[in-house]
């Protein structure tokens, strides 16, 4: 991992969130290389006990403008609770209005979905 | 001040046998319910439902919260019928039935004498050339061939109101002959010998025994989070076709597709694992709908909501 090239922006926070590294590393090279997004920085979410990702997902022709969004990244193999969604979006200065958790298997799949607080009706 | 509604409770579920009653719960109060009633005969009925109205032990819960219904143990609720009480219905269905045959009688009367009143002129046409087509053959020697469509002999009538003393085990009331329906009437509010006791509340309802909802964490998350949603003016289903535990719906189910399928989650830190956000998220965003992960806090009695939609990429 250390030769990757990922691994300088992400050293700091692997370090300090060993747990989570695994997922942290498939998710920012997944957005980075796969998805395009730009302007991609990593974010410390204490709360949440493990880093975020935030960045400028590609616009689509369906999208009004550029967005700007948070993923948290986590393995299939983990436990959370609501609580701890509710956690991340306290933790995010401003607070958005919707995260996107990025769920990693073994198998290097990555799948995103988009989580909001309140109830929220799904697009047309 | 309207009368409360009464649910009938029979094995800790509560039931809404009266139409009115019905559509009152269903038009002022938004609670749907689902119908059960099914006819004895028939086999694999699972599309047209009648009464009984079942309703979930969520919507009972809330409607005796609210004032709304009470609960009634209905088994204890039907007395045995008093000698005179049961006379009266015996003659009232006696009377009932020898006005069934009556009409049947002048209906057959009316027939007999007026053979062609029912059928359409295109009928009537063909049987007259039947008609004609064999007394032709009938007078050049030939065999009667059967017509194709040679209408079925009507059948004669017995004179049914010819009453046969049969063996009734009192004696005293003879049932006459010919066919006739019995009806049984669905509620049983109108039976002299119904007299319910109403439990107005949910604690006089659990300490009589005959109910019991909500006893666990779970039921008291899912009677929270079902009264929020209400009380926010969202008529609830069943969820099991789209796998949670409601369908939200934003108004009445017969005009509306639901925006939302909620899973109740019974307390903030109950464990949650990432493939159900997978499993609910896709199937949701599949069926145009999101899902919605309801967290009920035990301590705080607050609902709050959490909309989980596949996120389009990835």
């Amino acid at each position: 991992m250390q030769n990757h090239p990922s691994y300088p922006v992400l050293s700091q926070l692997l370090a300090k969130y060993p747990a989570t590294g695994g997922a942290l590393f498939q998710v920012y090279n997944d957005l980075t290389l796969a998805q395009r997004w730009t302007d991609v920085e990593v974010l410390d979410l204490p709360a949440c006990k493990r880093a975020a990702i935030k960045g400028q997902r590609p616009t689509t022709d369906t999208d009004r403008g550029p967005s700007i969004c948070v993923v948290v990244p986590c393995s299939l193999s983990e436990s959370i609770s609501t609580s701890w969604l509710r956690a991340a979006f306290t933790s995010l200065d401003p607070l958005p209005s919707e995260i996107y958790v990025a769920i990693t298997s073994e198998d290097t799949s990555t799948v995103y979905y988009k989580i909001s607080q309140g109830i929220v009706k799904p697009p047309v | 001040m309207t009368q409360p509604i009464l649910l009938r409770v029979s094995n800790f579920k509560a039931y809404v046998w009266d139409v009115d009653d019905i559509n009152i719960l269903r038009s002022h109060h938004h609670i749907c319910g689902i119908l059960t009633g099914t006819l004895p005969h028939l086999s694999s009925q699972n599309i047209f439902l009648g009464l009984p109205l079942q309703l979930m032990p969520e919507e009972a819960v809330l409607l005796v919260e609210n004032g709304i219904a009470v609960l009634v143990d209905d088994p204890s609720a039907h007395h045995t019928p008093s000698p005179s009480v049961l006379k009266s219905w015996k003659e009232a269905r006696l009377n009932d039935v020898r006005q069934q045959i009556a009409l049947t009688e002048e209906k057959g009367s009316i027939e007999a004498s007026n053979p062609d009143r029912a059928m359409s002129e295109n009928a009537k046409r063909k049987r007259k050339e039947r008609e004609e087509r064999r007394a032709r053959a009938k007078s050049d020697g030939v065999p009667c061939i059967p017509a194709e469509h040679s209408p079925s002999p009507r059948p004669t009538p017995e004179n049914p109101s010819q009453t046969t003393v049969g063996e009734t085990p009192d004696n005293t009331i003879a049932m006459p002959s010919g066919s006739y329906t019995v009806n049984i009437p669905a509620s049983s509010s109108k039976l002299e010998w119904y007299a319910p006791r109403s439990h107005i509340s949910l604690t006089i309802a659990r300490e009589a025994g005959i109910w019991l909802y909500p006893s666990t964490l779970q039921e008291r998350a899912r009677c929270g989070v079902f009264r929020d949603l209400w009380e926010k003016g969202y008529y609830m289903g069943g969820g099991i076709k789209f796998g949670g535990e409601y369908l939200v719906y934003p108004g009445d189910p017969l005009r509306y597709h639901s925006h939302f399928v909620a899973s109740v989650i019974e307390a903030p830190d109950a464990a949650l694992r990432p493939m159900e956000i997978v499993a609910h998220g896709r199937l949701g965003t599949g069926t145009k709908k999101a899902h919605l992960l309801c967290e009920w806090n035990d301590e705080t009695q607050v609902v709050s909501y959490l909309s989980v939609e596949w996120a389009g990429f990835g």
